[in-house]
C-alpha cells in the first residue's frame, strides 16, 4: 500500500489565492460546461491560453501541476487512443476489420486529450490555491438552496467539517493499526488474493471500533459545550467577497466572449 | 421529504462523518497486481450502506465525494455527476445490507447492481458527457476492468460484512448503555 499525502493546498499570495473559494468553485464547476463551446482549433487555443494564464497566475511551481496530471496520464492517453479508433468520418488513413483511423478520429482524439488535460489542470489550480476548509465552506454555501427541499443542509455541513477534520487523524490511526498488526506477523502486501483480502479485516475492525469510540467521546464533548442541533447557531468562519472576485468574474466573462466569437457556427 | 431523512442522533452523525473519513482514506489505497488494481473505496460505500441505510448512506457517499475533492482534488474535474454516482453506490448497498442478515445472494446482487448501474452505465455516461468521448470508446475503456473486479469485490464484501457485523453489535451495545 502506497503512501498518501493529505491535502494538496500550497499556500501563496497570488491573485488566485486571494479569491473567494466560492467564486473559484463556481468557476471550476462551470468550466466543464464552457469547454462545450469549443469546437474548432481556434477556440481550443483560447482555452489552452486561458488555462496557462491561470496556471502562471498561481505563481506555483509547475512541478505540482505535473504531479496532478501524472497519475491520470495513462488514462488520458488510453481514452484518446480509443477515441482514435472509434470515430469514423473524413479521410481514412488506415483500416483493419472494424477498426479504422480517420481524419475525424485524429482531430477528435486530440480534442478529447485537450478537454481532459484542461479540466484536470483547472481543478488542480483550484485545489492547489484553496485550503480544504475553504473549499468545504464553499460547498456548504452551494448546498444551501437544497434547504428548500428539506434536505438537512446544516447537518450535512457539520458532517463535512468533522469528516474533513478527521481524515488526517484516522489516516495516522490506520498506519498505526497496520504497523501494530504487522508487528504480530500480519502481511498486507503478500500472499494470494484471498489471503490479502482476509488481511483487510484485522485492519478495518479496529478502525471502525476506534471511530465508534471517537464518535461517543466527541458527541459527549459537543453536548457538554452546549450543542443542541445545527439550527440557531452563529458562524465564526465567514467567507467574504472581495475585489479579487471581480477579477475572477471578469476573466470568466472575457473567456466566454472569446469562445463565442472564435467557435465555428 | 422531511420524513425521508429520519433524524440521526449527534453520536450517529459524528459516526457517519468518521465512516466518511474512513471511506476517503480507503479510497486512496488499492491492492492487487498492477493489471487489476482494486481500489478499497467501495468498502467505505458498503460500510455507509450497512450502518446508515440507503438514505443517509447516500448522503454520506455524496459528502465523501465532496470532502475528498476538497482534500485531494477530483480526478476528472469537479463534476456533479460523479457526486451522484458516489451517492448511488452506498444507496444500493444500503438497500441490500442495512439491518438485514448477511446472505451470499445479497452480496452478489448488490455488487452486480453497483457494477452495472454505477460503474459501467453512469460513469460511462458522465465520461461521454464531459469529455464528448464516443460512448463505445468510453465503455470499452472501462468494460475490461469491470468484468474482473466485481468478483473480487464480492469476496471482500463478504469478509468485510462479517467484520462490520461485530462492529455493529458493539455499536448497539454502546448506544443502549448510553440511554
Amino acid at each position: 500500500m502506497s503512501k498518501i499525502i493529505i491535502g494538496r493546498f500550497i499556500p501563496g499570495d497570488s491573485v488566485i489565492h486571494k479569491m473567494d473559494s466560492r467564486g473559484k468553485l463556481i468557476f471550476t464547476f462551470i468550466f466543464i460546461f464552457i469547454i462545450f463551446l469549443a469546437n474548432n482549433w481556434q477556440s481550443y487555443l483560447v482555452l489552452v491560453l486561458a488555462c496557462l494564464l491561470a496556471i502562471v497566475a498561481t505563481k506555483i511551481n509547475l512541478r505540482f501541476f505535473w504531479d496532478g496530471i501524472k497519475p491520470l496520464l495513462g488514462l488520458i492517453f488510453f481514452t484518446s487512443f480509443l477515441q482514435l479508433f472509434f470515430t469514423s468520418g473524413g479521410e481514412i488513413y488506415w483500416k483493419w476489420g472494424i477498426l479504422s483511423v480517420s481524419s475525424y478520429g485524429v482531430i477528435n482524439s486530440i480534442y478529447i486529450f485537450l478537454r481532459f488535460t484542461l479540466i484536470i489542470l483547472m481543478s488542480t489550480v483550484m485545489t492547489l490555491t484553496t485550503a480544504p476548509l475553504a473549499i468545504a465552506d464553499a460547498m456548504e454555501w452551494m448546498l444551501k438552496p437544497l434547504k428548500y427541499l428539506h434536505v438537512p443542509v446544516a447537518e450535512i455541513a457539520l458532517i463535512m467539517s468533522i469528516a474533513l477534520r478527521f481524515v488526517p487523524t484516522l489516516f495516522d490511526q490506520t498506519i498505526k493499526i497496520m504497523n501494530a498488526q504487522r508487528s504480530r506477523g500480519a502481511d498486507f502486501n503478500d500472499g494470494g488474493l484471498i489471503k490479502r483480502i482476509k488481511a483487510v479485516v484485522p485492519l478495518l475492525v479496529p478502525l471502525f471500533i476506534n471511530s465508534l469510540e471517537v464518535a461517543i467521546d466527541l458527541s459527549t464533548a459537543m453536548e457538554a459545550r452546549g450543542y443542541r442541533g445545527s439550527e440557531g447557531r452563529s458562524k465564526y468562519r465567514v467567507l467574504e467577497w472581495s475585489k479579487y472576485d471581480l477579477i475572477n468574474l471578469g476573466y470568466f466573462v472575457l473567456l466566454l466572449i472569446l469562445l463565442l466569437s472564435f467557435r465555428s457556427k | 421529504m422531511k420524513k425521508f431523512f429520519f433524524k440521526l442522533s449527534l453520536q450517529e452523525l459524528i459516526f457517519l462523518a468518521l465512516v466518511i473519513a474512513i471511506k476517503i482514506i480507503l479510497g486512496r489505497f488499492s491492492f492487487g497486481p498492477t493489471y487489476v488494481k482494486v481500489g478499497l473505496g467501495f468498502i467505505g460505500s458498503v460500510a455507509l450502506g450497512y450502518f446508515f441505510g440507503p438514505v443517509w448512506g447516500a448522503v454520506g457517499g455524496g459528502i465523501s465525494d465532496l470532502v475528498s475533492s476538497a482534500l485531494f482534488g477530483n480526478e476528472g474535474g469537479f463534476f456533479i455527476g460523479f457526486t451522484l454516482t458516489a451517492m448511488l453506490a452506498p444507496m444500493i448497498y444500503g438497500a441490500f445490507f442495512y439491518r438485514k442478515p448477511i446472505k451470499i445472494w445479497r452480496i452478489v446482487a448488490a455488487s452486480l447492481l453497483v457494477t452495472i448501474f454505477v460503474n459501467i452505465l453512469l460513469n460511462t455516461i458522465w465520461l461521454h458527457f464531459i469529455y464528448k468521448m464516443s460512448f463505445t470508446a468510453a465503455l470499452t475503456a472501462r468494460l475490461l476492468k469491470e468484468i474482473i473486479v466485481p468478483w473480487i469485490q464480492m469476496i471482500i464484501i463478504f469478509f468485510v460484512l462479517n467484520g462490520l457485523q461485530r462492529v455493529n453489535e458493539r455499536k448497539e451495545k454502546l448506544e443502549k448503555s448510553r440511554m
